[in-house]
């Protein structure tokens, strides 16, 4: 027999698990509730293997779970009764459900990233808590994941976990206006989850890319949630399905980077295109321009264009506007540059960047230097050029970007 | 074929304290164990199963004492079929859940009559 499940199962079970059965006791239990998920997934491993899988693997896995809750918290008691220390609280409930309503783990799920988006949890810590609650990637996977170590990793998980023991509130205790006002927290830590996996300027690409799908897992529940289902969220939910699409097309075959210009606009995932699109008309619905729409409204240009050249530059340049206004950032006036250059030539681009100071986590990046050394080499400015070159392939984080800048930055310039 | 009893133990002198695996490690191990299973199903005879608590059964009734707790050596059995001890120590060592550090497995030959 060959596995059955999805090549994700125990990672996402995981995460369903620990959302159903922290609603059922309580977020305090967290901790306690993360134990007992990964103790009933590995009586799995055992079981399953030795004799046949359950008929319903989730609900078995959920009633091993529960009664591993329940045993350790039992023990728990008896040691604090024999310290004569304050017993811990009781589950409401001893019997774990047979089956759940329609909806509940969906909801389960929500409730818990709403949870892990605390304010007054730190948004890198929001990050990894959910990355370890709700994905199922453990503290070793995250650190390889977000490129940290495995104290940091730690270190955040415990600050988030201090921030939620505090907080004594079941999960089901959550307002529909708690829910509300949390929404634009939670929109940025998919967002932020999406974005780190989409920076492919690392080797390890593969890894990276299951980022990009757990964000847009948990947004496709947000989506359908009717806390959640808000104009913005269908525009986040476009932004990931648009960029997915062109993921494949951004490697050449070794795994080096291309150009946009030089994709094979053929190998553009038209199932993904098509759910970016129909996502994105859905978005278009209301008052609300938010950034998530002005970026899908990007992504959505690129993919739709049938060549570089035949891209619609000016449409592009007023997103880039747009989202300058909308959340204003070095980055996005950065981006409009390039864009005004394609629809009105290099020089018009470069009087985009004029008397922008650009910040020190700006200036110290390969892009900012790479997208003035294309700008002065396409004004035929060789000597600027071939400076903002260097520094570009200087601080380029992997040789396959330092290689890709070289290609491209040097044409016309010389060596 | 010959039948044989594989027991899995723990290693003297070896820390068996591994990691907890993570989810995705353990989605793997679930994979690793089938395609094993699948590989050697006509040398399967009993997946046997891990080994709990134990007393030891005398002749003559003695008083509780602390005999050898077999769990602490033994963690788990399985009786596989092959044509010699060689294959059936090779069926053994292929099994992802029982090769793990700080564990091996014993494999005995179980006699036949005739």
């Amino acid at each position: 027999m060959t596995s059955a499940f999805g090549a994700h199962f125990f990672r996402h079970e995981f995460g369903r698990l620990v959302a159903l059965l922290t609603r059922r006791v309580g977020v305090q239990h967290l901790e306690l509730v993360e134990d007992a998920v990964q103790a009933a997934l590995l009586s799995a491993v055992e079981s399953w293997t030795a004799a046949e899988v359950p008929e319903n693997p989730s609900a078995w896995l959920y009633r091993v779970a529960h009664n591993h809750f329940v045993g350790e918290l039992r023990q728990r008691a008896r040691r604090a009764e024999l310290n004569e220390e304050q017993a811990p609280i009781r589950p409401a409930s001893d019997e774990p459900p047979a089956t759940f309503l329609a909806g509940e783990v969906e909801d389960s799920l929500l409730r818990m990233l709403f949870i892990c988006c605390d304010e007054s949890i730190p948004i890198e810590s929001q990050l990894v808590l959910a990355l370890k609650t709700l994905c199922g990637f453990d503290v070793a996977e995250i650190a390889q994941r977000l490129f940290t170590s495995e104290g940091n990793v730690y270190k955040r998980l415990g600050r988030a976990r201090n921030r939620l023991r505090e907080t004594h509130f079941l999960a089901n205790e959550l307002t529909t206006e708690l829910l509300a006002s949390r929404l634009p927290a939670v929109q940025a830590i998919v967002y932020t989850l999406f974005t780190e996996g989409h920076l492919s300027s690392h080797a390890e690409d593969a890894i990276r890319r299951e980022l990009c799908d757990e964000a847009r897992r948990l947004t496709s529940i947000l989506a359908v949630h009717p806390v959640a289902a808000t104009p913005e969220t269908f525009a986040l939910l476009a932004l990931m399905h648009l960029h997915s699409a062109r993921m494949s097309a951004r490697r050449d075959g070794s795994g080096g980077l291309l150009l946009l210009e030089e994709q094979d606009r053929s190998l553009f995932d038209q199932h993904e295109l098509a759910r970016g699109l129909s996502w994105l008309a859905r978005s278009a619905t209301g008052a609300a321009f938010s950034r998530f729409h002005a970026e899908a409204g990007i992504a959505a240009e690129h993919c739709l264009a049938p060549s570089f050249a035949e891209t619609r530059w000016q449409r592009i340049v007023e997103c880039y506007e747009l989202l300058d206004r909308l959340a204003p950032s070095p980055i996005h006036t950065l981006n409009r540059a390039l864009a005004v250059a394609e629809c009105r030539g290099p020089s018009a681009g470069l009087a985009v960047l004029d008397g922008l100071e650009p910040p020190s986590w700006l200036s110290g990046s390969y892009l900012w230097s790479a997208v003035l050394a294309d700008l002065h080499r396409r004004c035929g400015n060789t000597e600027l050029a071939s400076r903002y070159r260097d520094s570009a392939v200087q601080l380029a984080p992997s040789p396959m970007i330092a290689a890709s800048l070289w290609r491209r930055l040097s044409a016309g310039v010389g060596s | 074929m010959p039948k044989y009893l594989c027991l899995q133990r723990s290693l003297p002198g070896r820390d068996s304290n591994v990691d907890k695996p993570s989810p995705a490690q353990m989605q793997g191990m679930y994979e690793k164990f089938n395609a094993w299973r699948e590989k050697f199903q006509n040398n399967l005879v009993d997946l046997g199963g891990r080994l709990g608590a134990s007393r030891l059964a005398l002749p003559d009734p003695v008083p509780d004492g602390p005999f050898v707790e077999v769990k602490e050596l033994v963690g788990g059995y399985m009786v596989v079929s092959a044509s010699d001890l060689n294959e059936a120590v090779e069926v053994a060592r292929q099994c992802p859940g029982l090769m793990r550090p700080g564990s091996g497995v014993e494999v005995i030959e179980i006699r036949s009559p005739g």
